[in-house]
C-alpha cells in the first residue's frame, strides 16, 4: 500500500507573509528583498534618521563587533529604499515595493516583545501618489487579511522618514490598535536614493507583521513564533 | 506628559469637556496614554510627539495649541506677571563652551523660604509632582507651565558672585541633590562657581549650592544648552529628568525671557524680595525663518483639494505672520516651532488640523510592471516542495551562543549570529519528538528557510529534518537545477493553491479553526490500550466505550493506531494521550482512570482487555 503523503504544516507567520504578499502582488507591487545585516547608510542615513537621533543607540540597535557602521537592520524601510534607489536608476518610475522579513531590535523579551519579529513594508513613488492613494491600498490590506468590517483611520504622528507622519489604526473585533507607521516620504528620503522630490513623491509604510497574526488568531505570545514548536502550526 | 485639565482651562477657559478632548487629541494631535479623575481635575497622561516636543512639553504650548485647533479665545498670561523694580547687580556670567546658547541669571535677595502658595501645590500635585519650597516650587512650576527649566542656587553658597559655564574637566565630581556622587568627563557640561561644580547643565543640581530652609539670597538660571549634550550627559550618568528631557528635544531661546519674567513675577507675588538687574548671555540669537508653501502641492500631499480659504483661517487661527500671492504662501515661523521648515511640514500642519479623515481611500492605478522577485521565487518553490513532501515549517532564533558575527551590547546572552540552520533544527527536532504523541503526526520531519551569517557575508539556507538526518544546503543549491518558468508558477497563486492542499480530509478539523489553542505548558502521559472482541465488532464501537469512560484529561485520542485478526477474533489497539492545563498529572491518577476503563470494556461480553 502507497501511503499518500501528509502535507506539512506552515508556521503561521509565513503563512500570513505569503497571503500578504499575494495582495499587495494583486495592487502592483513588486516583491522586494534584502539584506539582514545591513549598512547604517540604508538602515538610517537614508532615511533620514540623523547620527544622533535615539534609535542609534545601542540600546535599541544591534551594532557589529570589528564591522563599522554595519548593524541589523531594524526595519526593513531599507529594503524599500534600495528598491526606489535601483528602480529610479533603471527609470522604472512610477514604481512599487512590498517587503516582508525578519528585523531585530536589542530590547529585553517578553509576551509582546521579542528581538527578532517580522515587518512589512511598503512604498509606492510616482508624480501624485498621495495620502488618498495609501489610505486606499492599506484599507484594502486590512480588509484581505483581517475581513471586511475591520475599520482603519490615520492618526497624527511622527517618523524621521515621512512628513506628514501618521500612524495607522485599526477596529478590529471592537477594539482599536495601533498596528503602523507611515507617512508621504521626506524629501531627504527621496534626495538620499537619486530622486528628485520636485518631481516625484510618495507613500512609505511599516509595521510588525507578528502584531497582525497574535490578533487575527489571538496567539498570545510573540515568541511563540520563532520556538521551533510545531503546536504553533495549527492553521 | 501629564496635562491638569484646570490648569489648561486658566488659558482656554471655553476648553470642551475632558471626553471630547481625548477626540481632539488623538485625532489632531497626539496620542492619549491615559485619562485619570483627580478630585475636581482630570489629568491626561498625553504622548507628545518628537517633532512637537520643542514646543508642546507644558501647559501653555498645549493650550495656544488647543486654542488655534478649536477656535476658540487664548488668554496671554503675560501681561499678569508683574515686573518687579530692580538694583543693580555685580553678578557675572562667563560662558566658555559653545554649547551653551544663552544664560540669563537673576540675583534675588531677602527672599522668604515658606509654603508655597495653595494653587501651585495643586497644580504641582495634579501632574504629580511634589511640593518641596516656594522657590524650588516656582522654577518647576515655570518649567511645567511654558517648558523652560529653571533652577535656583543658594547665593550665599557659591564662591563669589560669578558663574561660568564650561566642559567638565575629566574626573570631575560633583554631589547631586539627592545625595550621588557622580564622576564627570569633558563630554560633560556644567555650570560652577569660581571652585566647585554647582550642576550639570541641564540636567541636575548639586548639592553644594542647595537652596534650603535657611536660604537668603538666591540666584535664578533660566538658561539654553545644546540638546545632543544634554541627552549624551543625561544617559551616560544615567540621570533623566523633567529639565533633561526638555532640553534634549531643542528648545528655542527665546523662551527663556518669557520664563524669566514667569518667574519673577511669580517670586514678585510671595513677598517683599529684592530683585536685581538680569544678566542676559545670548551670543547668537535665534533667526527668523520663513517658510513657503503652495496650496496646490498640499493638495497633492494629501490627496485632498484644500481651499485658499481653509488654508487662510488656519494660518490666521495659529497666529502666523503670512504674505499671500495666488496660493503661494510665505509665513514667518514662530520661534517656538522648530518643527517647521520645509513645504512638507505645512501639509502635515494642514492634514492633521482639517483632520486625516478627509483623506478619503482611494486606489492608484500606476503604470508599473512588477518583476518576479527571484529570491521570494525560489524560497517559494522550495517552501512548497518541502511541504509537499510532508515537512513542516519551523522558525528558530538568529541569535546563539557562538559564531563568526557577534553583536554588541546585546540584552540577551546570545551574542552571536547563526552561521547554520542545523543546529536550531536540532532543537526543535528533538522537541517535537517529544511532543509526537500530542502533533497529529506519526513521523517528525521539519525545515527552516532562513540567513545565516558567515564573517563576511550573509546567505539564506534551508535546512530539513527527520528522524534519519539533517540536510543543509544554500537556497541556490536546493534550487540549482530548476528551471526559471517553474518559479514563475509557483508564484501565480500561492494563496489559493495552499488552500487547495489543505483541504484534506485530514487536515480538515484543523483547518476549520479561526482561532489559536495555547497548549498546555504540563507535561502529557500517553497510554495504550489494546482490545480483542469478536470479528464482527467495529473498531467505532469500542472507541465509544473508550470515550465514554475517559474522562476530560484526554486532549488526544482514542487514536486507533494497530489491528489485527486471529482465531475468529480481531485485536484493536488505542493510545490515548493525557494531559492538564493547569497541574501536572500523577501516573497513579492516569492508572486510575485506565483501570476504569477496563473495567467498563470487560462488562461487555466476550470483550477482553490484552
Amino acid at each position: 500500500m502507497i501511503e499518500k503523503i501528509k502535507k506539512g504544516t506552515e508556521n503561521p507567520l509565513l503563512m500570513l507573509a505569503n497571503e500578504a504578499y499575494s495582495v499587495f502582488s494583486s495592487l502592483s507591487f513588486e516583491i522586494a528583498t534584502g539584506p539582514e545585516l545591513e549598512s547604517e547608510w540604508y538602515n538610517f542615513d537614508v532615511l533620514n534618521v540623523s547620527k544622533d537621533h535615539p534609535a542609534r543607540d545601542m540600546q535599541d540597535t544591534f551594532f557589529i563587533k570589528d564591522q563599522k557602521e554595519k548593524v541589523l537592520r531594524t526595519h526593513t524601510t531599507n529594503v524599500s529604499a534600495r528598491a526606489i534607489e535601483k528602480a529610479g536608476k533603471e527609470g522604472r518610475l512610477p514604481c512599487a515595493f512590498i517587503s516582508i522579513g525578519k528585523v531585530f531590535r536589542n530590547e529585553a523579551t517578553d509576551s509582546t516583545h521579542e528581538m527578532q519579529f517580522f515587518q512589512i513594508d511598503g512604498t509606492m513613488v510616482g508624480e501624485d501618489i498621495s495620502l488618498a492613494d495609501l489610505k486606499g491600498v492599506l484599507t484594502h490590506f486590512y480588509k484581505k487579511m483581517l475581513g471586511d468590517d475591520v475599520e482603519m483611520e490615520f492618526r497624527p504622528s511622527f517618523f524621521p522618514f515621512v512628513e506628514p507622519g501618521l500612524e495607522v489604526w485599526l477596529k478590529f473585533r471592537n477594539r482599536w490598535l495601533e498596528v503602523m507607521g507611515a507617512g508621504m516620504l521626506h524629501p531627504n528620503v527621496l534626495k538620499n536614493v537619486g530622486l528628485d522630490p520636485k518631481k516625484v513623491q510618495g507613500f512609505a509604510f511599516g509595521g510588525g507583521l507578528d502584531r497582525i497574526a497574535m490578533v487575527k488568531w489571538n496567539i498570545p505570545d510573540v515568541r511563540l513564533f520563532y520556538q521551533g514548536d510545531l503546536r504553533l502550526n495549527q492553521f | 506628559m501629564k496635562i491638569s485639565y484646570n490648569w489648561l482651562k486658566w488659558y482656554i477657559p471655553e476648553i470642551p469637556e475632558a471626553e471630547k478632548l481625548q477626540d481632539v487629541f488623538t485625532y489632531h494631535l497626539c496620542e492619549v496614554e491615559g485619562i485619570e479623575k483627580k478630585g475636581d481635575d482630570t489629568v491626561f497622561d498625553i504622548n507628545i510627539l518628537p517633532n512637537r516636543a520643542h514646543d508642546l512639553l507644558n501647559h501653555l504650548g498645549v493650550a495656544r495649541e488647543l486654542a488655534s485647533l478649536l477656535n476658540i479665545e487664548f488668554k496671554d498670561p503675560m501681561p499678569m506677571y508683574k515686573i518687579p523694580e530692580t538694583k543693580p547687580t555685580k553678578l557675572k556670567i562667563k560662558i566658555e563652551t559653545d554649547k551653551c546658547r544663552r544664560y540669563m541669571g537673576r540675583i534675588v535677595r531677602n527672599v522668604k523660604i515658606g509654603p508655597s502658595p495653595d494653587w501651585v501645590q495643586k497644580h504641582l500635585e495634579s501632574i504629580g509632582q511634589r511640593s518641596i519650597n516656594n522657590i524650588v516650587d516656582a522654577t518647576n512650576i515655570v518649567m511645567y507651565d511654558c517648558g523652560q527649566p529653571c533652577h535656583a542656587f543658594d547665593l550665599d553658597k557659591l564662591a563669589s558672585e560669578m558663574l561660568i559655564v564650561r566642559q567638565a574637566k575629566e574626573g570631575e565630581i560633583m554631589m547631586t541633590l539627592d545625595n550621588k556622587e557622580i564622576k564627570l568627563t569633558a563630554s560633560d557640561m556644567v555650570i560652577t562657581d569660581e571652585k566647585n561644580v554647582l550642576a550639570i547643565a541641564g540636567v541636575k543640581g548639586g548639592k553644594l549650592a542647595e537652596v534650603d530652609e535657611n536660604t537668603k539670597n538666591i540666584l535664578i538660571e533660566v538658561a539654553n544648552f545644546d540638546p545632543v549634550s544634554v541627552r549624551k550627559t543625561s544617559k551616560k550618568i544615567n540621570v533623566l529628568t523633567d529639565s533633561s528631557k526638555r532640553f534634549e528635544n531643542d528648545l528655542s531661546p527665546e523662551i527663556a525671557s518669557y520664563a524669566m519674567r514667569e518667574i519673577s513675577g511669580l517670586l514678585f507675588e510671595y513677598g517683599n524680595f529684592d530683585f536685581e538687574e538680569i544678566v542676559d548671555i545670548y551670543p547668537n540669537k535665534q533667526k527668523l525663518k520663513k517658510l513657503s508653501f503652495s496650496i496646490d502641492k498640499i493638495s497633492k500631499i494629501l490627496g485632498v483639494i484644500i481651499s485658499e480659504k481653509e488654508v487662510v483661517d488656519i494660518l490666521k487661527r495659529y497666529n502666523f505672520e503670512y504674505k499671500n500671492k495666488n496660493g503661494g504662501f510665505e509665513i514667518d515661523v514662530p520661534f517656538m516651532r522648530l518643527d517647521l521648515e520645509i513645504e512638507e511640514d505645512m501639509a502635515e500642519e494642514v492634514g492633521r488640523i482639517l483632520g486625516y479623515d478627509k483623506v478619503k481611500p482611494k486606489i492608484p492605478k500606476i503604470d508599473f510592471k512588477p518583476k518576479i522577485n527571484d529570491t521570494y521565487a525560489k524560497i517559494s518553490w522550495a517552501r512548497n516542495e518541502l511541504l509537499n513532501d510532508g515537512y513542516s515549517e519551523v522558525m528558530t532564533y538568529t541569535f546563539c551562543n557562538k559564531g563568526e558575527v557577534e553583536v554588541l551590547a546585546s540584552a540577551s546572552d546570545k551574542k552571536f549570529l547563526r552561521t547554520n540552520l542545523s543546529d536550531g533544527l536540532k532543537e526543535s527536532l528533538k522537541l517535537n519528538q517529544l511532543n509526537a504523541p500530542l502533533l497529529e503526526t506519526d513521523e517528525i520531519k521539519i525545515f527552516e528557510i532562513g540567513t545565516v551569517f558567515l564573517k563576511d557575508k550573509e546567505e539564506i539556507n534551508i535546512c530539513y529534518a527527520d528522524k534519519k538526518e539533517i540536510k543543509e544546503m544554500s537556497l541556490e543549491e536546493f534550487c540549482k537545477n530548476v528551471s526559471p518558468d517553474t518559479f514563475a508558477q509557483v508564484l501565480g497563486s500561492p494563496v489559493q493553491d495552499s488552500k487547495n492542499e489543505r483541504a484534506q480530509p485530514d487536515h480538515s478539523q484543523k483547518h476549520t479553526a479561526s482561532a489559536f489553542k495555547m497548549w498546555s505548558i504540563f507535561p502529557f502521559i500517553a497510554r495504550d490500550i489494546a482490545v480483542w472482541v469478536s470479528e464482527e465488532i467495529k473498531s467505532e464501537d469500542v472507541e465509544k466505550v473508550i470515550k465514554n469512560s475517559m474522562g476530560e484529561l484526554v486532549i488526544r485520542g482514542p487514536k486507533l493506531f494497530d489491528q489485527f485478526k486471529k482465531d475468529g477474533k480481531i485485536s484493536y489497539a488505542f493510545r490515548l494521550v493525557f494531559q492538564s492545563y493547569d497541574r501536572t498529572l500523577t501516573d497513579t491518577e492516569i492508572n486510575e482512570i485506565m483501570t476504569k476503563i477496563t473495567n467498563k470494556i470487560k462488562e461487555k461480553n466476550g470483550w477482553q482487555v490484552r
